[in-house]
């Protein structure tokens, strides 16, 4: 019986850790100021399925991380963006951590110089 | 002599103008803006909006007008609705008309009680994360006056900002009244900054008055 519990326990943990969130990068037109764009970010926070937010003025996306075992449909995406008062180009759907989204836009930034 | 009363008149007339600083009159959805500006002594402005959409908003404000010689003062408090008429999201871009109008109270040391104020205008703009250009004109009557605001803005920004950084503009500003104003061209430079939701702009006329203005965003 303790073996079978164990065995459970380590089959449970297992699969949380193969279930990591995922994350949605989007292609925005007319992300140029800062001030104006605040606006994207607070209405994607409100989804319960947002962890975190980042937005790239750079490279003009914007990308959702997902909490785990959650995701936004690309209609409701498109209504939110385009709520904020811009224009979605492309939606992609990507295992790229919010974290490497945002090392690789730094990168990108510090290579242009 | 009566030439020169004449002018007089007008120089005083023209020093009443406000000489506000441009942002634009609606910053997001679901967003509140709080701004306070003070113009080179002549205007103090207060304003707050609400935006239920990122294409209106609505709010009050309350504008106080001062000769130089501060002898002659007006102050209007107001309700305005903004709608962003047009917007262009481009690729590296964007470019929008803004249009208004108010009504509001308005109260005078030259002329007795309160009177009924109108407010109508536009913006035009058009900015890239390094360059900036609007066009405004602005005009207040009322039975007891009228004056019509012109105002161009050309902005430069030393490097490109990013969501999380400090943007600083470098703007020149042009403004001209007309109606039953003084004709003339007030040049005034500015220096911008914003990060997140608070935006300052500091500057002075060609002639040192100061310019300042504050504006928070939640």
């Amino acid at each position: 019986m303790k073996i079978l519990k164990t065995i459970a326990f380590g089959l449970l943990l297992g699969a949380s850790t193969l279930a990591s969130a995922s994350t949605i990068e989007m292609d925005v037109s007319g992300l140029v100021c800062a001030f104006c764009a605040q606006g994207i970010e607070k209405t994607l926070k409100h989804f319960p399925a947002t962890q975190a937010v980042f937005v790239s003025l750079e490279d003009r996306i914007v990308a959702v991380q997902l909490k785990d075992g959650s995701d936004i449909d690309d209609a409701t995406l498109r209504k939110a963006i385009t709520d904020a008062g811009y224009t979605i180009v492309a939606i992609n759907r990507t295992d790229e951590s919010l974290d490497a989204i945002r090392s690789r836009v730094s990168a990108k930034a510090h290579a242009h110089g | 002599m009566q030439t020169r009363k004449c002018l007089a008149a007008l120089c005083l007339l023209g020093a009443l103008l406000p000489a506000a600083a441009i942002a634009k009159p609606i910053a997001f959805a679901k967003g509140k803006a709080v701004m306070a500006e003070y113009g080179a002594d002549t205007m103090n402005e207060v304003q707050f909006f609400y935006a239920p959409k990122y294409w209106w908003s609505g709010g009050a404000g309350w504008l106080e007008l001062k000769s130089e010689d501060v002898d002659k003062q007006r102050h209007i408090a107001y309700v305005r609705a903004n709608l962003l008429a047009k917007r262009w999201n481009l690729p590296a871009a964007q470019a929008n008309v803004f249009v208004w109008g108010g009504l509001g109270r308005a109260t005078g040391n030259d002329f007795d009680g309160s009177t009924l104020a109108r407010n109508a205008g536009f913006q035009t703009d058009y900015e890239t994360r390094r360059v900036y250009a609007s066009f405004r004109s602005d005009l207040q009557e009322s039975d007891h006056f009228s004056h019509r605001i012109d105002t161009l803005q050309l902005g430069w920004s030393p490097y490109a900002h990013d969501y999380e950084t400090l943007a600083t503009w470098f703007v020149v500003q042009e403004r001209r009244y007309s109606g039953d104003l003084f004709d003339g061209t007030e040049t005034a430079l500015l220096v911008r900054f914003f990060k997140g939701g608070t935006w300052v702009e500091v500057g002075a006329t060609t002639d040192g008055k100061l310019q300042a203005m504050a504006m928070l965003n939640f």
